[in-house]
C-alpha cells in the first residue's frame, strides 16, 4: 500500500512520481457547476463516490452545494468507508445479496441512512429479515433497466409487483425508483438531450405506475455525469448519480462544461531513440481496461504511442521537448478504475502542493 | 484499502466474502517446484520478479525453492525497499532510477541490501555515481539493452560497450552486467514467441561477447523469458527473470503448458433479471481487466458477455435451467494476473478447499 504524503508547499516539479494529483481550482469549479446547477432545481446531485473513493471530496461536493446531502456508493464496503469518514446519507444503486454483506448494511443503518436497489422478492425479503432482527429500516429503491441490460426490472408491472411487497414488509421502507443510463461514444449535445429523457422515461412509467396504486414514489434517482444537465430538465427526476465530472476523464471529454482536475503525474526516465520519451506511468496506475490509453495533457506534438505494465512510451512529430528527468501529466481513458489503483490523491494549486487526502475506499470491492 | 470480511481458517472457499482473490497453494508450490527444479542443475539460476504478485510470502516461497540468484527483480523502488522490509536482501531494479529522490532511496537501501539498477544513459550513469559517492556507498549498474521491445535501453553492441566503459570508469558504481527485459507483447504463436526470444537473448550475448572483447568482465546477463526454463540452460545467460509463473494466468498459460493457474476471482450473482442473464459483484474494477476480460471456470454453458466497472454480466441460452441462484459463487481467471493483483490488499490463501491464511499483498499500488 502506498503513502506518499510530500510536505504542503512542495513544488509540483518536485513531486515523486508516478502519483495522482487533483488540480483543486478545476476541482473547485467543477464542484461549483453542481451546487449551481442545482441550486433550484427540484433534482439534485447524489455523487457517486465510486469515482472517489474519498470521503473529504465528498464532503467538498456537498458544501459546495447542490446535493441531497448524501452519496451513492457502489458496494457495502464502500458505504462503510463513507460513514468512517462522517457522511450519514447513503444510496448503494446495487443489489446486495450475501447475508453477511445484508448484517454490514443493517449495522451501517444504525448510524446511517442507508437506502439499497432491489430487482427481485427474495432478496427484499432477506433484507427486510435482516434489518427487522436488527432494529433498523433501510430504504429501498426498485432498480429499473432502462437500456443497459444489466440488473434491474424489465416491465413496468414488474416494478410495481416489487413496490408492492417492498411496502408491505417491516424493516424495510419503499422509497422509489432508480436506472442507470450510458451513451456509447462522444455523443453531442442534441443526442444527449435526445437519449437521455428517452432512457429516464422508462424510469418515470414505472414511478407513476406504482403512483396508481396508491404508493408514493418520493426517490427518482437516474443519469450519470452526461446527463447532470438532462435530469433537472425532466419533472419528476429527483437525483442524479454523477460520478466521472469531478476529476474527468478523456473519455468525457465531450462533457465540455467539465474541467479535467484529475491527472496522473509522470517522470521520463529514458530517451533511448529520436522523438521517443519512456515515462514511470503504466497501465498498473493508470487502469487501461480494453488496450485504452491515456492521453498526454498540454505538450504540443506529442502523443502516447503504447502502455506497458510500468512504462509509458512518448512519440513526438519531431524533436522530443521531454527528457529525462522531466515531469508529464496523463489524462486517464477510465477515471473511477483508475482511482482504483491510488491511495493518496495529492491535491496542488497554482503548481503547489495543498492537501493529501488518502482514497479510503480504494480496493472497497466487496 | 480493501474491506472484505476476513473469514476464519477453515472457511470452507466458496463461504468467503466476495470478490476474493484466491490461490490455491498446491498449484502455487506445484508451479514453483515445477519451474526451480529446471534451475537447480543449470548454467543460469532464476530471479523471480515479484512486481507481477508484490506478495513477500509469494517471494519467500520462490527463494526457498532453489535454483535462485538468492534475490529478486522490482519494477520500482518503492517495490525494493517493501520487499527490503520483508527481508529480501537482493534486488535488480529493471527500471531507470532518474530523479534525485528517487537515486537517494536506491543508495539508502544499498545499506542494507545488494542493489543493481538498470541504466540506459551516460547522464543518468552519472547522477548515479555523484549520488553513490555522497552517499559513501557502491551501486551496481546494468546496462539495460534494447534488443527490440522498443522502450528504454541501448542498442546492442558498440551502444552498450561505450556505457558499460562509463559505468565501469564511475566512482561509487560497479559495472554488473547486461539486462534485458521483454513483457507484455506475447502473442499467441508459441513458436514465434521462441524465435523472437532466442533472437533477443542472442543479441544480449553477442553484446557480452564483445564487452568481454573490449576487456570489460561482464558479472552478470540477466534477461526475460516467457518460458523461463527454456533459457535456463542457454550458455552466457546468468539469470532469468519471469514473475508470471507462481500463479499463471489465461494469457501466459498458452507458454506454460504444464503449469495450472494458481490465482482465481470468486465472484457472486447479485442478480437474475431475466432467463439467460445473470449479474455479478465483479466487475472490471475488482478483476484488473488491462489486458482483457478473464474465463470463468467449470461452467462451459457461461460466457462473460460484459464487464463494467462494478459489475459482470453472464449470459447462457435461455431455454437452458442451469440453476442458478442468487449468491452462487462463479470462479473466474484473470487475463493477466499482475494486473488482478494489483488490485487488491489480500490474498485468501487456500488448501484443499479451505482458508488457510490471508497473505498481504505489500507491495500493492507501490509505483513509485
Amino acid at each position: 500500500m502506498e503513502n506518499y504524503r510530500p510536505q504542503i508547499g512542495t513544488d509540483i516539479s518536485e513531486l515523486d512520481t508516478p502519483c495522482l494529483i487533483i488540480d483543486l481550482d478545476l476541482l473547485d469549479r467543477n464542484f461549483q457547476l453542481i451546487a449551481d446547477t442545482y441550486r433550484d432545481t427540484e433534482c439534485k446531485m447524489r455523487a457517486h463516490i465510486k469515482n472517489l473513493k474519498s470521503p473529504m471530496l465528498a464532503h467538498m461536493q456537498i458544501r459546495a452545494g447542490g446535493t441531497v446531502g448524501g452519496v451513492c456508493a457502489a458496494k457495502v464496503s464502500e458505504a462503510e468507508a463513507m460513514v468512517d469518514g462522517g457522511i450519514d446519507d447513503i444510496l448503494i444503486p446495487n443489489q446486495v445479496v450475501a447475508p453477511d454483506k445484508i448484517a454490514r448494511l443493517c449495522t451501517l443503518a444504525k448510524q446511517a441512512k442507508m437506502m439499497v436497489a432491489a430487482d427481485n422478492t427474495e432478496n427484499l425479503q432477506a433484507i427486510s429479515d435482516a434489518a427487522s432482527e436488527a432494529g433498523v429500516s433501510i430504504g429501498v429503491v426498485i432498480e429499473v433497466d432502462t437500456q443497459m441490460q444489466r440488473a434491474g426490472i424489465r416491465a413496468t408491472e414488474q416494478g410495481v409487483v416489487l413496490a408492492k411487497v417492498a411496502d408491505s414488509l417491516p424493516g424495510i421502507e419503499f422509497k422509489g425508483v432508480m436506472s442507470h443510463q450510458t451513451l456509447p461514444g462522444h455523443p453531442d449535445r442534441e443526442t444527449r438531450f435526445l437519449e437521455g429523457p428517452r432512457f429516464i422515461q422508462k424510469t418515470l412509467d414505472v414511478k407513476d405506475a406504482i403512483e396508481a396504486e396508491g404508493i408514493p414514489v418520493e426517490v427518482v434517482s437516474a443519469g450519470e455525469s452526461w446527463t447532470y444537465d438532462i435530469c433537472p430538465t425532466i419533472p419528476g427526476v429527483t437525483e442524479v448519480e454523477g460520478g466521472t465530472y469531478a476529476l474527468m476523464s478523456h473519455a468525457y471529454a465531450y462533457m465540455e462544461d467539465f474541467e479535467f482536475a484529475g491527472k496522473i503525474l509522470g517522470t521520463v526516465t529514458s530517451n533511448p531513440r529520436a522523438g521517443v520519451a519512456i515515462g514511470d506511468t503504466g497501465s498498473r496506475c493508470l487502469a487501461s481496461p480494453s488496450g485504452v490509453l491515456p492521453e498526454l495533457y498540454g505538450v504540443e506534438g506529442v502523443g502516447v504511442d503504447s502502455l506497458g505494465a510500468n512504462h509509458i512510451v512518448l512519440k513526438s512529430d519531431g524533436d522530443m521537448p521531454l527528457q529525462i528527468g522531466d515531469k508529464f501529466q496523463l489524462i486517464s481513458g477510465q477515471q473511477d478504475i483508475m482511482v482504483n489503483r491510488w491511495d493518496q490523491f495529492i491535491g496542488v494549486r497554482n503548481g503547489k502542493v495543498e492537501a493529501v487526502w488518502d482514497i479510503t475506499a480504494r480496493g472497497c470491492h466487496n | 484499502m480493501e474491506r472484505p470480511i476476513l473469514k476464519s481458517v477453515g472457511t470452507p472457499v466458496e463461504e468467503l466474502d466476495t470478490p476474493a482473490l484466491v490461490v490455491d497453494m498446491e498449484a502455487l508450490e506445484a508451479n514453483i517446484d515445477a519451474v526451480h527444479s529446471g534451475f537447480t542443475n543449470s548454467s543460469a539460476r532464476i530471479r523471480p520478479y515479484v512486481e507481477t504478485h508484490r506478495c513477500p510470502a509469494i517471494a519467500h516461497k520462490q527463494l526457498a525453492a532453489g535454483g535462485t540468484v538468492g534475490g529478486v527483480a522490482v519494477a520500482s523502488v518503492g517495490e525494493a525497499e517493501m520487499f527490503a522490509q520483508n527481508g529480501i536482501s537482493d534486488f535488480l531494479v529493471v527500471n531507470e532510477v532518474v530523479t534525485s529522490s528517487k537515486i537517494a532511496r536506491i543508495c539508502a537501501l544499498a545499506r542494507r541490501a545488494n542493489v543493481a539498477v538498470a541504466a540506459d544513459s551516460a547522464a543518468n550513469v552519472q547522477a548515479l555515481s555523484d549520488a553513490a559517492r555522497a552517499a559513501g556507498v557502491v551501486l551496481s549498474v546494468v546496462v539495460d539493452i534494447n534488443t527490440g521491445q522498443e522502450r528504454s535501453g541501448v542498442a546492442p553492441g558498440e551502444p552498450a560497450l561505450e556505457l558499460a566503459r562509463a559505468i565501469a570508469g564511475s566512482d561509487g558504481l560497479t559495472f554488473a552486467g547486461l539486462m534485458s527485459l521483454d513483457e507484455d507483447d506475447l502473442g499467441d504463436d508459441m513458436d514465434a514467441l521462441m524465435e523472437q526470444s532466442s533472437h533477443r537473448i542472442q543479441q544480449t550475448l553477442d553484446t557480452r561477447q564483445m564487452l568481454e572483447n573490449g576487456g570489460l568482465e561482464v558479472g552478470a546477463v540477466c534477461v526475460s523469458a516467457a518460458q523461463p526454463h527454456l533459457a535456463a540452460d542457454i550458455s552466457g545467460v546468468t539469470e532469468v527473470m519471469n514473475g508470471v509463473y507462481p500463479l499463471l494466468d489465461v494469457r501466459h498459460s498458452t507458454f506454460l503448458p504444464d503449469l495450472k493457474p494458481a490465482a482465481k476471482v470468486l465472484a457472486s450473482v447479485t442478480s437474475l433479471p431475466e432467463p439467460g442473464t445473470a449479474i455479478l459483484d465483479t466487475g472490471r474494477k475488482a478483476m484488473g481487466d488491462d489486458y482483457g476480460f478473464p474465463i470463468i471456470e467449470g461452467r462451459g454453458e457461461l460466457d462473460v458477455a460484459s464487464m463494467s466497472a462494478e459489475h459482470g454480466k453472464l449470459l447462457w441460452n435461455d431455454a437452458a435451467d442451469i440453476g442458478l441462484s442468487l449468491g452462487d459463487r462463479i470462479w473466474f481467471t484473470p487475463m493477466d494476473i499482475g494486473a488482478c493483483i494489483n488490485v487488491y490488499d489480500y490474498i485468501q490463501a487456500v488448501r484443499g478447499g479451505t482458508l488457510e491464511a490471508v497473505l498481504a499483498v505489500s507491495a500493492r499500488g507501490l509505483y513509485r
